[in-house]
């Protein structure tokens, strides 16, 4: 299978080169047959890199410890559940799944798009497939996966040996969230290079008009929502496994993985700016271009250790081919747009200062100054060793103290800009649309003072979360009691009518809500309480209303680990809420410790009590145990930010007709009486 | 017995007492400290993270750390010397945040300078579309009156531009 699956791979490298050479050859010549030839070499690629990474699993599966790369990674006790996330545990298995990932969605574009836009399709097949064969490339020469144990035997001649057993899968990485967290985070990163293709094969090509935009727009949501998704399954392995009470801490590789998100959300902003005007198309496509590249700074900084990380997991001497590529991709976009920056050029114009185009321009640059702040925050140490030769750290204090005002701006446009109207908007309209959201969110912030909140940027958020939600509030009330004045239903039900027929629209603002939450969840950790102390068994702890007993503890041994376990019961007022257990695991095969971390979590806040070892001095054990206020509404958040990008991704559903009929007449045909009642879409106030 | 008898007795007793006390305040009062000072540090193992969120199992350097920014305080250093006697013994790299003076400085200069130069760049651009609005307005009305299947097209344009 080793030999199958390496050779599927050597097969892939080879039809990409085809696709990628028989592509531009396409293009030159325009003849059909090599058109068409090309795009099947490119599905190709996609079907044999299936293969390949179909043949990884199954040594996986099968405890082949011939091969190398499975006895790094796992072993004989290894949970079948677990041997998913060994696949990708390494740098060689995370490259191929990564190849495997983006073969997914070259495979997809090529076939939904095979009868379409032949002019454009020849050039997005092209750059698929050079992005393709760089990763090919690593997956048969650089980093392969397939690398067979070995050794000299009589005469020196290499045979080859297979282990008993493997050495184990990273602790860390044995827990149930890590067998989903990284292929939806893998399918935020690779899928933007497919807006990424469109994009520049429309600058090549000189596609006419937006349609690019219109071919991307869900492609786009589709990797941003994963990469959403993939963000915040991360920060809850994090909270959840790493077990020091938080859940972000401006890590390299968290960092690598918001910048795209970034401009990601900044291309889907200032997107509707060139579908509704036509305007900042040059931007766009540079957003694009940014969104794509930083995809692949983030896993450069992952794998090559550039900057140091706790979730670098597979770092090695592969820089120089990321940075090769970077810098290949950036000056390919750099000559595309140099040639043929007179096709982006646009007929920008702004009737006010005041309008939907103001709000986007500003939306834009905050979140690009967030990216900024973000990227020369995570590489400034190298930056500071190049310079003085000393290297200094950059950690959490620096990243919240600059990034907490960026994004209570966000949050604030995030309530004003969808209120504005495209064009222009009155005086009238901004008073009717924000005053009474502004005022009750100003007392929201009065009632939090007077109850004893006395951070300012705490208070900020009370406010702008009020104001932003009852801005998304009444956008959904007024386009309600339109459809519910004419069609009779209740105004919840008329709220989902409304949703279905504009659901990029209404499920924007759900993912605008979803973001308000977030921010009310990460506004909790400024009331975050710690407690640390020795607790042998029948010892006690208070921590904020919580009362902590040690009642047991245990040491068992376990099939691939053995555990040390707390059993903490927790009483509040005097009555028993909960047990928590609290582990502490040892991994004899790889010599590794890892933490199960307790967690009873409500609305309010949650209570995170981990067992951190004995003590040296007594060995009694240690029980750290967290107040952290709030958490749960992170992930609240987030649930509904992947709702509302599902219901964004949906088609508008066309408003039906049906007869208003007045009490006690017949209607008559023609007669004004038999109108049709809710063909007439909503507008709001200030369109 | 004269009080200055009973004095005499229960000083020792009132001597201990406040020496207990001192100490359980100055323990309590140093764990509040070690946590404030200890957030301006990062642990030295490589994880990058802030010295008092460390919690990897076993870490060797993290509770060293800890236990000498306790001992410190306990010793009656103040926050600057304890920060300074770590940055002797680990390098500047120590510190949690670049401290803002020297080239440090250019790291908590780059996200101001690039909202500085973002905004400019932003307000440049409106002029330019607002210049381009004002021309097209004042520029006289010419051509054709417009026809009804214009009008409608028009019409479908702005229902588009509006729909979200």
């Amino acid at each position: 299978m080793d030999l199958f699956g390496s050779f599927a791979l050597l097969l892939a490298f080879l039809c990409g080169i085809y696709a990628f050479c028989a592509g531009i050859a396409a293009i030159r010549t325009r003849k059909p047959l090599l058109i068409k030839s090309a795009r099947h070499a490119g599905m190709a690629v996609c079907v044999l890199v299936w293969i390949g990474f179909a043949s990884l699993a199954y040594l996986f599966f099968t405890d082949n410890f011939s091969m190398a790369y499975v006895v790094e990674h796992s072993n004989r006790t290894l949970a079948t559940f677990f041997k998913f996330p060994a696949i990708w545990a390494g740098q060689e298995g995370s490259l191929l799944f990564w190849s495997f990932l983006l073969s997914i969605y070259v495979f997809s574009a090529l076939f939904a798009y095979r009868k379409k836009h032949p002019e454009l399709m020849p050039y997005v097949g092209v750059v698929l497939a050079g992005i393709q064969l760089f990763f090919l490339t690593l997956n048969n020469f650089i980093a392969s996966p397939f690398k067979v144990m070995g050794m000299a035997g009589p005469g020196g001649v290499l045979q080859w040996v297979s282990r008993g057993d493997g050495q184990g899968l990273n602790p860390l990485l044995q827990y149930p969230e890590m067998i989903i967290h990284p292929p939806v985070l893998y399918s935020g990163y690779t899928g933007f290079s497919i807006p990424f293709a469109f994009a520049l094969a429309a600058l090549l090509g000189r596609y006419p008009g937006e349609k690019w935009i219109h071919l991307t727009r869900r492609w786009t949501m589709i990797a941003w929502g994963f990469q959403s998704a993939g963000i915040l399954l991360g920060a809850h392995w994090a909270y959840a496994v790493l077990g020091w009470g938080g859940y972000w801490s401006w890590d390299p590789v968290e960092n690598a993985s918001l910048m795209p998100w970034l401009t990601g959300t900044a291309f889907l902003h200032s997107v509707m700016m060139q579908e509704k005007r036509g305007m900042m198309r040059v931007w766009n496509v540079w957003l694009v271009f940014t969104t794509f590249l930083l995809t692949i700074l983030g896993t450069t900084l992952t794998r090559t250790g550039l900057v140091s990380s706790v979730h670098a997991f597979a770092q090695s001497d592969i820089g120089p081919w990321f940075f090769g590529f970077i810098g290949l991709g950036f000056v390919v976009c750099l000559v595309a747009f140099w040639k043929n920056r007179d096709y982006l050029r646009s007929d920008n114009s702004l009737d006010s200062l005041v309008s939907r185009e103001s709000s986007f321009l500003f939306n834009n640059l905050i979140l690009l100054v967030a990216v900024v702040a973000v990227l020369s925050g995570t590489l400034f140490p190298v930056l500071s060793e190049w310079v003085r030769g000393t290297k200094i750290s950059v950690g959490a204090p620096f990243f919240n103290r600059v990034n907490l005002p960026i994004g209570l701006f966000l949050l604030f446009l995030t309530g004003v800009g969808p209120l504005l109207a495209w064009r222009k908007t009155s005086m009238a309209s901004l008073r009717r649309n924000f005053g009474g959201p502004l005022a009750i969110g100003v007392v929201a912030g009065g009632v939090s003072v007077a109850l004893g909140l006395r951070n300012f940027y705490v208070i900020l958020c009370v406010i702008l979360s009020v104001f932003v939600t009852l801005t998304i509030l009444l956008e959904f009330y007024r386009g309600a009691r339109v459809i519910s004045a004419r069609s009779g239903s209740n105004l919840l039900f008329s709220a989902g009518t409304l949703t279905m027929r504009n659901t990029r629209r209404y499920g924007g603002y759900i993912v605008h809500f979803g973001i308000v939450l977030i921010f009310i969840g990460i506004s909790g950790t400024a009331f975050n309480q710690d407690k640390q102390m020795e607790m042998p068994v029948g010892a006690q702890m208070d921590i904020g209303p919580y009362h902590l007993t040690h009642q047991a503890f245990d040491t068992t041994q376990e099939t691939n680990y053995s555990t040390e376990k707390a059993t903490i019961a927790v009483d509040r007022d005097g009555q028993q809420m909960i047990m928590l257990y609290p582990e502490h695991r040892f991994y004899p095969s790889n010599q590794e410790s890892g933490t199960m971390v307790a967690i009873y979590s409500t609305l309010k806040e949650d209570l995170y009590v981990v067992y951190a070892g004995r003590s040296p001095d007594t060995n009694q054990p240690v029980i750290h145990a967290y107040l952290n206020p709030l958490v749960k509404w992170i992930w609240l958040g987030g649930a509904i930010v992947i709702l509302g990008t599902l219901l964004a991704l949906m088609p508008n559903q066309q408003p039906s007709f049906a007869l208003r009929t007045t009490e006690g007449r017949v209607p008559v045909p023609g007669s004004p009486a038999m109108a049709p009642i809710s063909v007439s879409r909503y507008e709001s106030p200030h369109e | 017995m004269g009080p200055g008898n009973l004095f005499s007795r229960l000083a020792p007793v009132l001597a201990l007492g406040a020496i207990l006390l001192s100490v359980s305040l100055a323990q309590g009062q140093s764990s509040d400290r070690a946590k404030q000072v200890g957030s301006k540090m990062v642990c030295m193992c490589g994880c990058g993270q802030v010295l008092t969120e460390c919690n990897h199992i076993d870490c060797p350097v993290g509770p060293v750390m800890l236990k000498k920014v306790d001992q410190r305080i306990s010793s009656g250093e103040s926050d600057d010397l304890l920060l300074q006697s770590f940055i002797q013994e680990y390098g500047e790299q120590v510190l949690a945040e670049p401290p803002a003076h020297g080239f440090n400085l250019v790291a908590w200069l780059i996200p101001g300078i690039a909202f500085g130069a973002g905004l400019a760049l932003v307000i440049v651009v409106i002029r330019q579309w607002r210049n381009r609005t004002v021309r097209r307005d004042l520029a006289p009305a010419s051509g054709p009156p417009i026809s009804a299947e214009l009008l409608e097209r028009g019409r479908h344009q702005a229902d588009r531009e509006t729909d979200d």
